[in-house]
């Protein structure tokens, strides 16, 4: 696994308690109780403490799956980049 | 005027006595105080004061990792009290009936501090450009009313109060005229307070009102009435009444913990931190009267009394002057004491108790370093040492007055007590 990307999944496993790698892909965020705001909060600390870009037209993932795509996505460039 | 009554059938509270108003009045019967000495994390200039902090309080675990993230720590203390009031009134937390009426009326004095001062640190001391998304809807004060409004499907209002240390004492006023006047039904009314950051503490001390203290000190730091009083005791802390309209509290076959039979407020109109005998008064006189009580019937007095050379003497002029000669049976006690003074949460945690009291029939005491009352303060029968057990207090009166002149004074009735209406 890439170091980015498995920095990012421990990320969301301390801040909101979900465990991507054993949870279920479909399941639904907002009803693991992240809301938009959670989100919000979440994608702003993921550029902010592990420097990832999310980028502003990023549509907001709406299923831990799309959380997992989102995380594989932005950290790729890097860890592709850094070698690691 | 409608006639209906108002229930109080739910309670809920974290506090520095731990989690649950029941602990809490427990912990008081039993003269533990809550109080400690802070030290800030991240303190630029090393600082400890005496405090209130409430080190059991786990949000995590009460709101899950997610929802926690997203509320300044007033919010998180504001809804788990919140969260255990609804329980405790038997009412399910996802709408069973139509809350289109039903409110939230709540009371913060500096909301969501500790967001701005991490905001602050961030902008000024850090040189930052970026600060995070919820950092807005973290701090407004009413920020806690809406979280309580979603997490209870309330339609009817969802207001916020913010009168310094009324603040809670107003909230729960203005629900209950609300449940009295039939508007709604059932108001979730109380208030949250977490006002433990350094810069917050810092302004507090430039006012030379806190009460200083060491480790071995602190938890008796807080003295009111006492002759050594040296000042507040800064807390955090929530608490939620679940007030509900007599009749349909009695439909639905519930607990009836006390009566919430008046409210009086009134304005000092005189300065912003000097309190007034005159202006206390006017609002006691007006709680009674809209409790249509007769001090005769007044046997306690949960006072506002912060522990500050002044206030706690302004308090007993304002009892003697809108009481009389009663004032001597009228027993007296400021839970301040153990719970040091939360600020514009103090009018919920103490109505809590106030309610409490009434239900249990038993006073929680002011507690002190020595058991030497101020002759300043002397005149009501004050409830010291480990509190008055069976005592069964008819009615009793709940204290808030606030800096800026504003006071706030909740009559409670015990549900069997004397009505002379």
């Amino acid at each position: 696994m890439m170091r980015d990307a498995a920095l990012a999944y421990r990320f969301v496993e301390e801040r909101l308690g979900i465990d991507l790698k054993s949870a279920d892909a479909a399941a639904d965020l907002a009803t693991l109780g992240v809301d938009s705001l959670a989100l919000l909060e979440l994608m702003f600390e993921i550029e902010d403490k592990l420097g990832l870009r999310v980028g502003e037209d990023t549509p907001p993932p709406r299923t831990c799956g799309e959380l997992t795509q989102l995380l594989e996505r932005i950290a790729a460039p890097r860890s592709a980049a850094g070698g690691q | 005027m409608s006639a209906r009554r108002v229930a109080v059938t739910g309670l809920g509270m974290v506090s520095p006595a731990g989690a649950g108003a029941r602990a809490a009045f427990a912990a008081l019967l039993e003269g533990r105080s809550g109080l400690r000495l802070l030290a800030p994390p991240d303190a630029p200039h090393p600082l400890a004061v005496p405090a209130g902090v409430c080190a059991e309080f786990d949000p995590v675990t009460a709101l899950g990792k997610p929802r926690a993230a997203t509320m300044d720590r007033y919010s998180q203390l504001g809804v788990v009290a919140g969260l255990e009031a609804w329980r405790d009134a038997g009412l399910a937390q996802g709408a069973d009936e139509d809350r289109a009426d039903w409110g939230v009326a709540w009371g913060t004095g500096m909301g969501g501090a500790l967001t701005f001062e991490r905001g602050y640190r961030e902008v000024y001391a850090a040189g930052r450009e970026r600060l995070a998304p919820l950092t807005v809807v973290q701090a407004m004060n009413n920020a806690c009313a809406s979280h309580l409004a979603i997490s209870f499907g309330l339609g009817g209002t969802c207001s916020t109060h913010s009168d310094a240390c009324a603040s809670a004492a107003m909230a729960i006023g203005d629900a209950f005229r609300r449940v009295r006047a039939g508007s709604a039904p059932v108001m979730l009314a109380g208030g949250s307070e977490a006002p433990l950051a350094y810069g917050v503490i810092r302004a507090w001390l430039a006012l030379q009102v806190l009460a200083p203290g060491d480790a071995a000190s602190a938890a008796r730091a807080c003295r009111p009435f006492h002759a050594d009083r040296a000042g507040l005791v800064l807390a955090e802390g929530g608490a939620a009444l679940v007030l509900e309209d007599w009749a349909r509290a009695e439909r639905r076959g519930v607990r009836i913990y006390a009566e919430l039979a008046g409210f009086g407020e009134s304005s000092d109109h005189l300065n912003l931190v000097r309190p007034s005998a005159d202006g206390q008064a006017r609002a006691v006189r007006a709680a009674l009267a809209d409790a249509r009580l007769d001090p005769a019937e007044l046997d306690y007095v949960n006072a506002h009394a912060t522990g500050t050379r002044e206030g706690d003497a302004v308090e007993i002029a304002a009892l003697r002057a809108a009481l009389g000669a009663r004032l001597s049976q009228v027993r007296v006690s400021s839970t301040k004491s153990s719970l040091g003074h939360p600020l514009g949460a103090a009018g919920a945690l103490e109505a809590a108790i106030t309610v409490l009291a009434l239900h249990a029939g038993d006073l929680p005491p002011t507690l002190g370093a020595a058991e030497t009352l101020d002759p300043e303060c002397a005149g009501p029968a004050h409830v010291l040492g480990a509190g008055l057990r069976g005592a069964r207090p008819r009615a009793a009166l709940s204290n808030s007055f606030a800096f800026g002149g504003s006071n706030a004074v909740l009559a409670f009735r015990a549900p069997g007590g004397l009505n002379t209406l």
